[in-house]
């Protein structure tokens, strides 16, 4: 059982890094990609059909977390307390520009609607890159600070941008697509796909090293609540997953305009 | 533990937990309405039926984006902040936490999504499925979400560790049918049906007052909003008064507080100390006695005005030309929304100082952080909320005033937005 709660914990976990990384990627790097606000907004429709559906995967992370394994939960979020306090203030602030920035017809409303999203991305990427610094190197219950800690975040954060580049490479058309592609080094669709392919696996790794130092198996419920929780889970992931796959499917066009955001 | 780190924590949950009821009370309510509107729109045919679904559902979309974000972050502080609360009833109080994410709070973001952007990509009969799947998560959201509240009202179906340290479950179905639980569902359900139809009958008046030539538009949606009400009203009415007796089984000193009873407080006062040891056993008297006086007052205002709306908006030329029930219409809007929060903090304030009632104490529950960072964490989180309820108010309230002829919401694509931008015109 406590392999199943796992198991389900991986399959969230992963699929927030992977598919929540990509557009938190592509928020960091909204600058560079869109040169105005027009071409800014094109490059939000990349991401704007699955950004809600992106950011639950950590929501459902966190469900999982709680539900099966509270001690744990407990620990780590009030051990990283301030590295998770700039995490939830980047995503709010994030997602707060991505909401409002269609809503009003001004360019200096975009603009500042652009300027959140782009703060709010980095924030959310360098405190990932944070807490993972600690984590990776066993540490649970406080976060780590120093050269190390730092470089360490940088680096995640870095990651993050790699994988929204890439991503933006296989949404995007036209001229913006030369641009995300001409960042990551390549041309051509084979090698767009070999990118994403590439970021995805790094994220993937990522969290599997993360969660490998996580001390999981020991800290999982009572089996009394675990028997009920971990069938109930693993029923309805399987359904999640499809639903996202069909929203996925539904938008799998390149974008050539902006979008509702 | 610092008891400047207690008062912090619990004002800080209070704030997201306040924020997010606010524009959740709209967003549940309003859903339900948008989905109602889009099975007549799908069903008749009818154009006007299309335009009310894409104005009530870009109001509903605005004000979903700080129920998202403030929900978001309740979900992180539960361990952020109470990790004593995780730590003693994560056994059974996780689990409904766990299920509020993964069968609603998924399931909602992911096809909230498909229903916005997939306008007119996907078929008419597949849209309308969408927005009902969205509304019916929400409701099963609530649901999870009063689960887990009601266990701490009302704890039940659990046993206490051999340790004595945390809560084990020992019957899911009697944690799953909680009648604290259950009544709060329903009470809050027909809260937020009251609160959407005083929105949009307030948001229809204001058009109507300003003798708008979309007339049949807000007359149809004053209608709706008007009509909903009356019976909204009734099915919070019936299971706010259960509550009431079932208050008075299970937190007898809630009921006693409210009451004023000095006798009987003193009663159950000696009683919990014989039983849990030293210490105040009564909730602040202050904001119990206030926030339930607000709630039950409020209802019995809302009751008749709505049952003189009901009978004006029967008579359409009163319905379009009462200027005095039109602006009445618009000043009610607020009232909803002071009987939610009352209701909340009647709920929530009455249980102190018990988080877990009966079992654990909210201080007992707090994380072992420091009160700088938690000063810290408040601060941030304050501001952003106030920022973002500030802006997602405004934007709300402008795009109600512009009326139905400039939604960006299910624009066809043909119609577009003026490409590049537009001069600023300062």
């Amino acid at each position: 059982m406590e392999i199943l709660a796992i198991a389900v914990l991986g399959v969230f976990a992963l699929g927030y890094l992977v598919l929540g990384g990509a557009d938190i990627g592509v928020g960091m790097l909204l600058p560079f990609l869109g040169r105005d606000g027009a071409e800014r907004r094109v490059v939000l429709a990349t991401v704007a059909p699955f950004f809600l559906g992106n950011e639950v995967w950590l929501v459902a992370t966190a469900g999982v977390l709680v539900g099966a394994f509270p001690d744990l939960e407990g620990e780590l979020l009030s051990g990283l307390f301030p590295a998770v306090v700039a995490l939830l203030a980047g995503w709010m602030v994030r997602d707060a520009g991505l909401w409002s920035r269609g809503r009003v017809e001004a360019r200096a409303w975009a603009a500042g609607c652009d300027g959140a999203i782009v703060l709010g991305s980095w924030t959310v990427a360098l405190s990932w890159g944070w807490m993972f610094a600690g984590l990776l190197a066993g540490v649970t219950d406080r976060v780590v600070t120093g050269p190390g800690a730092a470089l360490a975040a940088l680096a995640v954060a870095t990651l993050f941008a790699a994988h929204g580049l890439a991503f933006a490479g296989l949404r995007l058309a036209g001229p913006l697509r030369a641009r995300a592609g001409a960042f990551s080094g390549r041309s051509g669709t084979a090698g767009e796909a070999q990118t994403f392919a590439l970021t995805t696996a790094a994220m993937v790794a990522l969290g599997l090293a993360v969660g490998l130092r996580l001390p999981l198996a020991e800290s999982a419920v009572d089996s009394a609540t675990l028997s009920l929780l971990v069938p109930a889970m693993a029923a309805v992931t399987p359904l999640l997953l499809a639903a996202q796959a069909w929203v996925w499917w539904i938008f799998r066009h390149r974008v050539h305009g902006p979008s509702y955001l | 533990m610092d008891p400047q780190t207690l008062d912090l924590a619990r004002l800080q949950f209070a704030l997201t937990a306040g924020g997010h009821f606010l524009f959740v009370a709209l967003t549940l309510g309003l859903a339900t309405l948008v989905a109602c509107v889009q099975t007549w729109a799908t069903l008749s045919r009818d154009p006007l039926g299309a335009r009310m679904t894409r104005y009530w559902g870009q109001l509903y979309v605005i004000n979903y984006a700080v129920g998202i974000i403030t929900g978001l972050v309740m979900e992180f502080q539960f361990g952020l902040s109470w990790s004593g609360l995780t730590h003693f009833a994560g056994n059974v109080f996780g689990a409904s936490l766990a299920m509020e994410t993964l069968v609603a709070f998924f399931v909602e973001s992911t096809f909230l999504g498909l229903w916005i952007f997939g306008w007119d990509r996907l078929n008419r009969w597949v849209h309308l499925a969408v927005i009902w799947v969205v509304t019916l998560t929400a409701y099963a959201s609530a649901y999870w979400i009063l689960v887990s509240n009601g266990f701490l009202n009302n704890p039940r179906g659990h046993r206490l560790a051999a340790d004595g340290e945390s809560l084990r479950l020992v019957d899911a179905w009697a944690v799953l049918t909680n009648p604290s639980s259950i009544a709060a569902f329903w009470h809050v359900l027909g809260g937020a049906l009251v609160t959407a139809g005083f929105f949009v009958a307030g948001v229809s008046a204001y058009h109507l007052l300003r003798r708008t030539p979309e007339w049949l538009f807000f007359l149809r949606s004053l209608r709706l909003g008007v009509f909903v009400t009356l019976p909204a009203l009734m099915l919070t009415v019936v299971f706010g008064g259960l509550q009431m007796g079932l208050i008075g089984e299970y937190q007898p000193m809630k009921l006693a507080t409210f009451q004023g009873d000095a006798a009987e407080i003193a009663r159950l006062q000696a009683e919990m100390v014989a039983e849990h040891g030293p210490g105040d056993y009564s909730p602040p008297s202050g904001w119990v006695r206030v926030s339930a006086i607000l709630m039950v007052t409020t209802w019995p205002t809302m009751m008749m005005f709505s049952a003189a709306s009901t009978l004006l908006a029967s008579f359409r030329p009163v319905a379009l030309r009462l200027q005095v029930w039109h602006v009445l219409l618009v000043l009610a809007v607020p009232l909803p929304y002071v009987a939610m929060i009352a209701g909340w903090v009647f709920r929530e304030v009455g249980r102190q100082p018990w988080v877990v009632n009966g079992l654990l104490t909210t201080a007992e529950a707090v994380s072992p952080v420091s009160a700088g960072s938690m000063r810290v964490s408040l601060a941030v989180f304050t501001t952003v909320f106030a920022l973002l309820a500030l802006v997602n108010g405004w934007l709300l309230l402008r795009q109600a005033a512009r009326g139905p002829g400039d939604v960006a919401l299910g624009r066809p694509a043909a119609e577009g937005r003026p490409e590049p931008l537009p001069r600023p015109t300062y």
